[in-house]
């Protein structure tokens, strides 16, 4: 009973993380995806397809004998074909992007005309931000990583990142005129300039917060800058990145409760240069819409050094 | 104290808290340890909508506002208890800057930044161990170098 209980207590899977198709299909008990979805780049898949390969030859050579219950010998979509079509569930249901969807075509995402449509829905939408947190006034988006210039980076199914500026950022540049954004195939590096923002003539570069190759840009923004400023998080993405060294750069990233600690420590300080004449402290007040716009007469250049690094 | 006209902001429609903390500056008395202005007036400081209070750090002068901490500036009853609570807090929360004390992390500390009003009410009319320490130590500096009577802690 107790190692039942341990063995169910081990199968809880953290908020915001998500099963790994193995452990969805029931083969492993337990794993969680660190690769985002991305299974072609996967080391964990790659080394359960060559298991299971080796394991199902030595089955056939020794048919005789039987298989341990440890050894693999079916994939998760073998085990997913031996469950009854209705039960079949997609791979986008399992990684939350549908409600529900079963799967129609044998798991075979390639030929699959709604794999085609989910992948270039996925391109062009922001799913929407379900938590967020107020950090002194400024918005937090949960489930993000935060880069030191106050731009963001958000894994996405496939292995794609999305990224866009934070709230604090926004604010600071107030109403954007216009956003300079790479073209499409052009390479980026994390804390170099990656794009340019514009605001009544005065020009902010800005910095990448991942390495990688831009495969999208939010061509919304050409026509719409402001969006960057109602949905920093959502509607205002700017960019998406085929990453070339994910796991190294989210490391530098700032997430969750560090994000919440760089945040507030960015809002003192922003308070102290604004306020510089007179060194004061201030309790309440969430920060104004256009921080810029506010501070008439102060050097743009000294703020955008100092928060956004370029 | 009265209606500070001389900071009134046009386009914001509220007061500018700095241009009330300078005036304060001038008409401090030297021989004050701490001097705070109480008004009825809304104010703000640049870069934020609004503000409860407002202190030099390590200085002697502050400022708090009491419309905001109103209860019926948030469509409720009028409540003098709930005020007196909140006005000891930012009271005291000034009180801490002028002394040198910096915004803690600490929720339940005073001397935590409350960006909305929420945060002053969860927050207890009292400093968290450490800022305590700091506010005692910097307290009994100043009487020393100034001659000032102790209060008792």
């Amino acid at each position: 009973m107790v190692s039942k209980d341990k063995r169910e207590s081990m199968k809880i899977v953290p908020p915001g993380k998500k099963k790994c198709v193995w452990m969805e299909a029931g083969v492993v008990s337990y794993k969680l995806c660190d690769n985002n979805y991305d299974c072609s780049t996967c080391v964990y898949d790659h080394a359960m397809q060559v298991k299971v390969a080796r394991q199902k030859e030595s089955v056939v050579v020794a048919a005789s004998i039987d298989t341990p219950a440890d050894k693999f010998t079916a994939t998760w979509v073998d085990k997913m074909m031996q469950l009854p079509a209705s039960q079949r569930k997609c791979r986008y249901m399992i990684t939350g992007e549908v409600a529900r969807k079963i799967c129609p075509n044998a798991y075979e995402c390639g030929s699959c005309s709604f794999d085609q449509m989910m992948q270039e829905r996925l391109q062009v939408e922001a799913l929407p931000v379900h938590a967020r947190s107020d950090v002194g006034g400024f918005d937090l988006a949960e489930g993000v990583y935060y880069h030191e210039g106050h731009t963001w980076a958000k894994p996405e199914y496939g292995g794609r990142v999305r990224v866009g500026l934070d709230d604090f950022a926004q604010r600071l540049l107030g109403r954007l005129s216009r956003i300079e954004l790479p073209n499409i195939g052009h390479e980026v590096k994390q804390g170099e300039v990656g794009f340019q923002v514009r605001k009544n003539g005065q020009a902010a570069q800005v910095l990448s917060p991942i390495d990688g190759i831009v495969s999208h840009i939010n061509n919304e923004l050409l026509d719409q800058p402001e969006l960057a400023n109602e949905f920093p998080y959502e509607k205002g993405w700017l960019f998406i990145i085929e990453p070339t060294k994910l796991r190294k750069n989210l490391k530098s990233l700032f997430y969750g409760e560090e994000a919440s600690k760089y945040l507030s420590e960015e809002r003192e300080k922003l308070f102290s240069l604004a306020n510089e004449d007179l060194r004061i402290a201030a309790d309440g007040g969430v920060s104004v819409d256009d921080i810029s716009g506010e501070l008439k007469g102060k050097n743009w250049a000294k703020f955008v050094k100092t928060f956004l690094k370029t | 104290m009265e209606n500070p006209t001389y900071a009134y902001d046009e386009t914001r429609h509220q007061y500018n808290s700095k241009v009330i903390l300078k005036h304060l500056l001038q008409c401090c008395p030297h021989d004050t340890l701490s001097f705070m202005g109480v008004t009825r007036v809304d104010l703000f400081v640049p870069i934020l909508k609004y503000v409860f209070g407002l202190a030099q750090i390590k200085g002697k002068c502050s400022l708090i506002s009491l419309y905001r901490l109103l209860p019926q500036f948030y469509n409720q009853p009028p409540n003098r208890d709930l005020l007196m609570t909140r006005i000891e807090k930012t009271a005291l929360h000034e009180l801490g800057h002028c002394l040198g004390l910096t915004h803690c992390r600490d929720r339940r500390c005073v001397m935590h930044s409350s960006t909305r009003i929420e945060d002053t009410d969860f927050k207890q009319p009292e400093f968290c161990p450490t800022c305590f320490e700091l506010f005692k130590w910097r307290l009994e500096k100043l009487s020393r170098e100034g001659n000032y009577l102790m209060p008792k802690l």
